[in-house]
């Protein structure tokens, strides 16, 4: 590597640069000046975000870096942005549970901003070494920070599961890379499809692919591996449940979407196969074991179980409308997510103790008619009622499987949402015709903010769709 | 009517849904008396849609429409044919004679408004249906009037029975529209066509179709759940939960025809089949006399009428599925007859509860005197549905009798069924019209007025229940309905009568266009009022013989089918709970079985997935590898050394403690490393003999920390499963790795190592090339990576110096 190249690629990686200098200085603040600083550090951390949103957005190049380690483009920078936004709008979310709750200490701020890095790295990755390493640098942040509230026996139980769950799928990842990398010879995303023809494809080859599937279906809790998303959901401090719920969902999605449109490009009847199975197990499990929680967090787990099958619907069609779907269906997805944690967190009572149970939502309408509005349109939205942003995330991602001849994932797919419309429906049933047994106090102005922001989307999504779209639309054509 | 009639047609259709807007509006500014400015609106309709008579009489069809969804190529179209037309003008005419009634039967209801927009909602959507010529808008407008209809009916909304109803009638007609809605599509797969005006074109193809079977079950039980046929029919009884105008309206004559209409539809695209002519009748057959038999033991005079409703329309989807000249034309007779006579005997049955203050027949007697108009009515509506002449319920009897008389011998069956039903349904008939009428009076709670209880307490057919116990009123207050109330069973009643009477202009314009509509061909009726001696009428005779006979000994009849319908003890009523219950308690058992909360079970999951995945594909592709010979050179020392391994493997998995776990675990190490050793990889294994220390180091160092006391809690079952279940993924990784190795592997690696280690690196043995020159920068990484581990073990026991901690308590029993 020459020093012009290296300082291209410096140039190149100048968000996720600023992003990893700037957490390290968090860290020192929050290490030098104790507990105290954080609401200095969560404010700088949002800042530093923006920031490099700011970048991603005004310096953003074509290209790659690092001899081909890293690739920016229009897919790049797109779900970028989305998990940039989905870790802003989760730290601001922690604001107001840090006044209440004595569990965040500085590190959370710092464990966001490094998961975030993570994440952008893994956006970014374009080979499987650089691949695994930012997984691992986003999961072990995350480990971290689902134990978060080192106290909570529920939080550390969480975390370890997590942590356990997460290293095995690691294991199965880095197995099925190796093989990968053993029958093809090559580590660069490009370079594997290169060497890869359907016809000639071997069993070992098809044997890592298997592994490398399975590793990142944990990563988006794709069943079989969805198991620990509603004990650490459940567990963990309800603005990392929220975290969890967006960004980093999107981040995983991104490095499958490389990896099945790029280096596994030629050989789609293999990975097809194994995401249409995925995505039916997941769209399935996700609607009927939904039914009988009573627990939002955990309510809301297994919705995310299967909003990711309906995702994967998309990537499985395997083709530019199927991309661009999962594109939208994952933004739409995470603020529908981050508005309804923002309810959830304000579903706090008087005395300032945090209720989780779907029964404490009876009667919102009347003692808060506007967060119960919103939480419904949410409920119809994560439902797929038409005319809200849900229905349309859905109807992109099965329009593209019908033109992929996908009928059956498509016609599961409709089915799995009628059912899932009973655990949604329940909800909206539960705030508009129970009768209220206590009242919540009044939410904080940035949860207001939030959820009324998503309220607005998902109903105002047909108005303000158009330049969604479009962005989705580019992003998908870096593919094709 | 022309085509430049378009637009007035489709303002029609979708006046109702404009009427439905302002409906709450107006109630609040005029009371019950909106009702009349509302009544307008389906008059107006009705008015509008007689123009269209003659153009159909003549055997036209009008079409038209709009281009709805260009992209999709779906358009707004509709049909109105000698078929539609007489639905069109029913839905509209009784719709204008519902909202009458309802405004007197919900005076002062604080809802009202409500109730008249729904009415009208499901009016409009209703004519929809009907109208329709393309697939969707078909189904569109079909799944509107379920849910118009779930509105209607969980109109009560604070009572439990009401919702339940509305909720089953939801799912069951809903799901059947899903049905239909796949029916649908699959026939434009095969046609190509989605339109029923075209579709008539394309039946032979259709029929001939491998896929025909598939798409007439789906169209089926999109028809059946719909018209409420066996085994679908409960949710219909369950909806008498509705007010009465709502059962008089959606339950006799338009929402559960819905079904009965889109098979007459499609009779000639579909029928003529053994299929066909199979399914139907004996569907049909079943759900007559079912629906007969169940109405004998109920006693609530709305229940008793929505069985003999079941009834009914089991005997018109037998009669459309026989398909002959004169089982259609007694379908089309029967349809018509039946919706005015049942239409008015609900309404009877309403005006009965508003004044007597209650439903059930064993408790009435009497009213006659202080009712004489509404007696007057009932009476007519049940001779027709008796089948006595001059009624046209007595024409469309005769013309069953006369479609299945001697066609063939598979028709005896149905003779017999339609007999015994016919009978019953007499019996019922004249139970419902003429019991409540005449005996003597009885003492009964009276009426009630502030109508804020709209629909009966009783919600299980059998139960007697009573109303306004609060004794104020009894039965010297009964007096006449209101007028409000009246005009619709009178007129429904007579326009019955005249139908009978002037049978030939009556045939003229509706059912020899409607029958020529159902068979695709032209067809002339006849039949009239005036008995002539046949077979036929002489099975009228038999008929009216045995309800009579019914009839007077109804009580015994009452406990003859309660007896034997409990004896039976179950009923899809009841398979609707037990389905929905089973739907949650799955959702339970599932969350139950897979999310246990331990975390022993999910990794035992994940690895139960591993193992298929890893032995699946090769059972299912046989490509399992060839398993490797032995070497004839091993000597005794390496057999020795793989012992030591197992060994090693085996006390791992024995141990009870986690110390003697790692210590084993090492020894395991050591024995593979000694392998490497041997097998001329002498670099290999001495970072092995290092990792291994390394490891044991510091685990155990952990293990300081930890309680070490025994802590396997597993029974033999348990450990019986998880040895099996860590034997499959082993042997699946070892026949991975076999399969892989005997693949050609990617040899470019190889290739260049070979090639340029010596060259390049001086260095003959390739891994320590690779390991020093190579990839010098990531032995370096390592090596740096191993001082921060030990750096970081020695910041850890240093706290363990100074800190003074407690064991950690991991015995999960007692954290649990």
């Amino acid at each position: 590597m020459t020093a012009e190249t290296l300082i291209a690629s410096l140039q190149l990686s100048l968000p996720e640069l600023v992003l990893a200098v700037g957490a390290l200085i968090l860290l020192m603040i929050g290490v030098f000046s104790g507990d105290k600083s954080v609401g200095t550090v969560t404010g700088l951390s949002v800042l530093l975000l923006i920031a490099v949103g700011a970048l991603v957005v005004f310096k953003g190049v074509d290209g790659t870096a690092y001899a081909g380690a890293y690739r920016s483009d229009a897919f790049v920078r797109f779900m970028k942005l989305l998990a940039l936004a989905g870790s802003i709008v989760a730290l601001v979310l922690a604001i107001g549970h840090r006044r209440s709750e004595p569990d965040m200490r500085f590190e959370y701020p710092v464990l966001m901003v490094l998961a975030t890095l993570g994440m952008m790295l893994m956006i970014s990755a374009n080979d499987i070494i650089s691949l695994y390493l930012s997984l691992e640098l986003q999961s072990l942040a995350l480990y971290v920070v689902a134990a978060i509230n080192r106290d909570s026996v529920k939080s550390t139980e969480a975390g370890l599961k997590y942590f356990v769950l997460g290293a095995l799928s690691s294991g199965m990842l880095l197995y099925g890379m190796s093989l990968v990398y053993g029958f093809t010879g090559q580590t660069g995303f490009s370079e594997i499809a290169a060497a890869l023809t359907a016809e000639h494809r071997s069993l070992g080859l098809v044997f890592g692919l298997v592994f490398v599937l399975a590793g990142i279906a944990f990563k988006i809790s794709a069943v079989p591996f969805h198991m620990w998303t509603p004990d650490v959901y459940e567990g963990a401090p309800t603005p990392v449940t929220a975290f969890f719920s967006a960004a980093p969902k999107v981040a995983a999605m991104a490095i499958l979407i490389h990896l099945v449109a790029v280096a596994f490009k030629p050989i789609v009847h293999d990975w097809q196969q194994i995401l249409v199975f995925i995505s039916i197990a997941s769209m399935a499990l996700g609607a009927f074991a939904a039914i009988g929680q009573t627990n939002i967090k955990r309510l809301m787990a297994y919705s995310s179980i299967g909003h990711m099958g309906y995702a994967l619907v998309g990537i499985a069609a395997g083709n530019q409308e199927g991309i661009s779907g999962v594109l939208l269906y994952l933004a739409i997805y995470s603020v529908m997510s981050l508005g309804a944690f923002a309810c959830i967190l304000a579903m706090r009572l008087k005395d300032g103790r945090a209720v989780e149970g779907t029964d404490d939502l009876a009667g919102l309408s009347k003692t808060n008619p506007v967060m119960a509005l919103v939480l419904t349109l949410l409920m119809f939205s994560l439902a797929g009622i038409p005319p809200l942003a849900g229905f349309f995330a859905k109807y992109f991602v099965f329009m593209a499987a019908i033109k992929a001849n996908l009928l059956t994932l498509a016609i599961l797919g409709v089915l799995s949402s009628v059912v899932g419309c009973y655990y949604y429906l329940r909800i909206v049933k539960v705030m508009w015709f129970d009768d209220a047994k206590q009242e919540f106090s009044r939410p904080a102005g940035e949860l207001k903010l939030i959820y009324g922001l998503s309220g607005l989307f998902v109903i105002g999504y047909l108005l303000i769709g158009g330049p969604l779209g479009a962005a989705a639309e580019a992003a998908a054509r870096s593919f094709y | 009517m022309a085509a430049h009639d378009a637009p007035y047609i489709f303002l029609a259709l979708i006046a109702p849904f404009l009427a439905a807007a302002i409906a709450p509006l107006l109630t609040r500014a005029l009371g019950h008396w909106a009702a009349l400015p509302l009544a307008l609106v389906p008059a107006g309709i009705f008015a509008f849609f007689c123009r269209a008579l003659p153009d159909v009489q003549g055997g036209q069809a009008l079409t038209g429409g709009y281009l709805w969804v260009p992209s999709f190529n779906v358009s707004y179209s509709w049909l109105i044919d000698g078929l539609s037309l007489p639905f069109v003008l029913l839905i509209s005419g009784i719709c204008a004679l519902i909202l009458l009634y309802s405004g007197g039967y919900l005076k002062g209801h604080p809802q009202q408004g409500r109730f008249f927009s729904f009415i009208l909602m499901f009016m409009g959507s209703m004519l929809g249906v009907v109208v329709s010529d393309s697939f969707l808008m078909l189904f569109i407008y079909w799944e509107l009037t379920s849910i118009t209809s779930f509105l209607l009916i969980g109109f009560d909304h604070s009572r439990e029975a009401s919702r339940r109803a509305a909720i089953q009638a939801l799912v069951v007609t809903g799901g059947g529209g899903l049905a239909l809605l796949g029916g649908l599509l699959l026939v434009w797969n095969i046609t190509g066509v989605s339109t029923i005006s075209l579709l008539i074109e394309y039946a032979p193809a259709l029929k001939a179709s491998p896929y025909y079977f598939a798409a007439l079950l789906l169209i089926l039980g999109g028809a059946f759940t719909k018209s409420a046929q066996f085994p679908f029919h409960f949710w219909l009884p369950n909806a008498m939960e509705a007010p009465t105008p709502v059962s008089a309206y959606l339950h006799s004559a338009t929402m559960v025809k819905a079904g009965v209409f889109l098979l007459m539809r499609l009779q000639p695209a579909l029928g003529d089949t053994p299929a066909w002519e199979t399914i139907l009748p004996v569907f049909g057959g079943v759900t007559l006399l079912a629906g007969t038999v169940i109405g004998l033991r109920q006693t609530d005079l709305k229940l008793m009428l929505a069985y003999t409703t079941v009834a009914s329309l089991g005997l018109l989807v037998m009669m459309t599925g026989f398909g002959t000249p004169h089982a259609l034309e007694s379908a089309a007779l029967y349809l018509i007859a039946h919706a005015l006579f049942k239409g008015t005997l609900f309404m009877v049955a309403g005006a009965i509860d508003h004044e007597a203050g209650t439903r059930d027949i064993t408790r009435l007697g009497g009213l006659w005197r202080a009712m004489p108009l509404t007696f007057a009515a009932a009476m007519l509506a049940a001779l027709s549905m008796g089948g006595l002449p001059p009624f046209l319920g007595f024409l469309a009897k005769e013309e069953v009798y006369e479609a299945l008389v001697g066609t063939n011998p598979r028709a005896l069956a149905f003779t017999l069924a339609a007999v015994i039903g016919n009978g019953l349904m007499f019996a019922l008939a004249f139970a419902v019209a003429l019991k409540p009428f005449v005996g003597p009076q009885r003492d009964l709670p009276g009426p009630h007025h502030g109508a804020a209880s709209v629909a009966p307490p009783s919600a299980l057919p059998g139960i007697s229940h009573s109303r306004g116990e609060n004794g104020k009123a009894h039965g010297h207050h009964i007096h006449e309905a209101p007028p409000l109330m009246l005009t619709g069973p009178v007129v429904l009643a007579l326009a019955g009568l005249a139908a009978g009477i002037f049978s030939q202009a009556f045939h003229a314009t509706f059912s020899s266009p409607m029958t020529s509509a159902i068979a695709h061909e032209a067809r002339e009726i006849t039949i009239s009022a005036v008995p002539h001696l046949s077979l036929p009428f002489a099975l009228s005779l038999v008929t009216i013989a045995l309800g009579v006979v019914v009839y007077f000994l109804l009580d015994r009849a009452r406990e003859a089918a309660a007896a034997s319908l409990e004896a039976i003890g179950w009923g899809p009523d009841q398979g609707f709970d037990q389905a929905m219950r089973g739907l949650i308690k799955g959702a339970h058992v599932i969350t139950r079985k897979i999310q246990t909360g331990r975390l022993e079970t999910y990794i035992m999951v994940v690895f139960i997935v591993i193992a298929a995945t890893l032995l699946l594909p090769m059972a299912i592709f046989a490509e399992w590898p060839s398993l490797p010979v032995w070497p004839a050179e091993a000597g005794i020392h390496e057999l020795v050394i793989f012992a030591i391994a197992v060994i090693g493997l085996f006390a791992v998995v024995r141990a009870a403690d986690r110390l003697t776990a790692i210590v084993s675990l090492g020894i395991q190490g050591f024995a593979v490393a000694l392998i490497y050793m041997l097998y001329g990889a002498p670099d290999l294994a001495f970072t092995q003999f290092m990792v291994e220390t390394l490891s044991v180091v510091i685990l155990a160092l952990v293990m300081t920390r930890l309680d070490l006391q025994p802590s396997d809690h597993r029974h033999g079952r348990e450990m019986v499963k998880d040895a099996l279940i860590a034997l499959a993924c082993g042997a699946g990784f070892t026949l991975l790795l076999l399969r892989a190795v005997q693949v050609p592997f990617n040899t470019s690696l190889t290739e260049f190592f070979s090639q340029w280690s010596k060259i390049v690196a001086h260095g003959s043995n390739v891994v320590n090339v690779i390991i020093v020159d190579f990839r010098g920068t990531d032995t370096l990484g390592e090596i740096a990576v191993v001082t921060i581990t030990g750096l970081v073990i020695l910041a850890l026991i240093r706290i363990r110096v100074g800190g003074d901690v407690k064991p950690a308590d991991n015995d999960p029993e007692r954290s649990a």
